[in-house]
C-alpha cells in the first residue's frame, strides 16, 4: 500500500508589510507548481495556498506564524520551496508595496 | 474590518465605461477626489503611484476582479472604492480574463496593517460567488452600498 506524503512546516512572516498581495501572488504561484495539495493555517484559519484570494483572507501581518502542510507525491519538495520564500523573505522582491 | 469602514459611498462608480487599466484607475482616483477623499493637488501622484504599483505584478488576481491599491502620505486612513466595468477592463490579469469588478484602495505609508485588514475583508467577500453576482448585477450606487452592508453583515450565505 503506498502511503500518502504529507510534510508540515511552521514559518514566520518577517515581511514588514505582512502577507500582502505580491508575497500572495508569489505563494499560489510557487504552490501551483506541484501537484500536491498545499494549505497554509493561521490559527483556526486553514486556506489554499493556491489561491490568492483565499491566501489573501490570512491577514497575516509581520510576526505572524503560520503553518505550511502538503499533501501529495510532491508534497516535500512544495514544503521546501515554499519555506525557502519565507526565509529569503520572498528573494527580497520588491515588496514595499504591495 | 468591515467593508463600509473604507469604502467610500461617494466615490463608487457603478457604470465605469472604460476598457484599459489605466483609465480605470484614473477614474477611481477621480472619484475619489471629487467626493473630498484625495486632494485635488495629489490626484496625479497617487495615479501615478497605482500605475506604479501595477508594474510589480498584475492587480487583476483572477475571476474578473482586480485590487488596484497603493501607499499613499497624503491619506489619512484607508480609503476605497468599487467600480463596475460592463464591458470588462483589459488588466493584464492572472487568468487573462477581463476584469469587471474593481476595488481601488489607497492607505497611509505607516499603517500597513490597515491595508492588509482592508485586502482581507475585500478578497473574504470575493471568494462569495453570491457576493460577485450581486455585485455585478447592481445597477445603482445605492444597490452596491446596500450590498456592501449586507456583506459586512454576513447576510449573504
Amino acid at each position: 500500500m503506498n502511503e500518502i506524503s504529507v510534510c508540515r512546516q511552521t514559518v514566520t512572516v518577517e515581511l514588514e508589510n505582512g502577507l500582502h498581495l505580491v508575497p500572495c501572488s508569489r505563494i499560489a504561484q510557487e504552490a501551483s507548481r506541484f501537484d500536491c495539495e498545499v494549505q497554509v493555517c493561521k490559527d483556526d484559519l486553514i486556506v489554499d495556498a493556491k489561491t490568492i484570494l483565499e491566501l489573501m483572507t490570512l491577514n497575516a501581518e509581520f510576526g505572524s506564524t503560520l503553518v505550511l502542510e502538503a499533501r501529495g507525491d510532491d508534497a516535500n519538495q512544495a514544503i521546501r520551496r515554499l519555506v525557502r520564500l519565507f526565509e529569503t523573505r520572498f528573494e527580497d522582491e520588491a515588496i514595499g508595496d504591495g | 474590518m468591515k467593508l463600509m469602514d473604507f469604502v467610500v459611498p461617494e466615490a463608487i462608480l457603478p457604470d465605469l465605461p472604460v476598457s484599459s487599466k489605466e483609465a480605470a484607475i484614473r477614474e477611481m482616483v477621480t472619484a475619489l477626489r471629487n467626493c473630498g477623499s484625495i486632494a485635488p493637488e495629489h490626484e496625479d501622484s497617487v495615479v501615478t503611484a497605482v500605475l506604479k504599483r501595477e508594474e510589480l505584478g498584475s492587480t487583476g488576481i483572477g475571476n474578473g476582479v482586480a485590487v488596484p491599491h497603493t501607499k499613499h502620505p497624503s491619506v489619512d486612513n484607508l480609503v476605497a472604492t468599487v467600480a463596475l466595468a460592463r464591458n470588462g477592463v483589459d488588466f493584464a490579469s492572472l487568468d487573462g480574463e477581463a476584469v469587471h469588478i474593481l476595488f481601488l484602495l489607497v492607505s497611509p505609508p505607516d499603517r500597513p496593517g490597515d491595508h492588509l485588514r482592508g485586502l482581507e475583508s475585500i478578497s473574504r467577500h470575493l471568494r462569495n460567488q453570491n457576493f460577485c453576482s450581486f455585485l455585478k448585477q447592481s445597477g445603482s450606487v445605492k444597490e452596491i452600498v446596500d450590498l456592501l452592508n449586507e456583506a459586512d453583515n454576513d447576510q449573504l450565505d
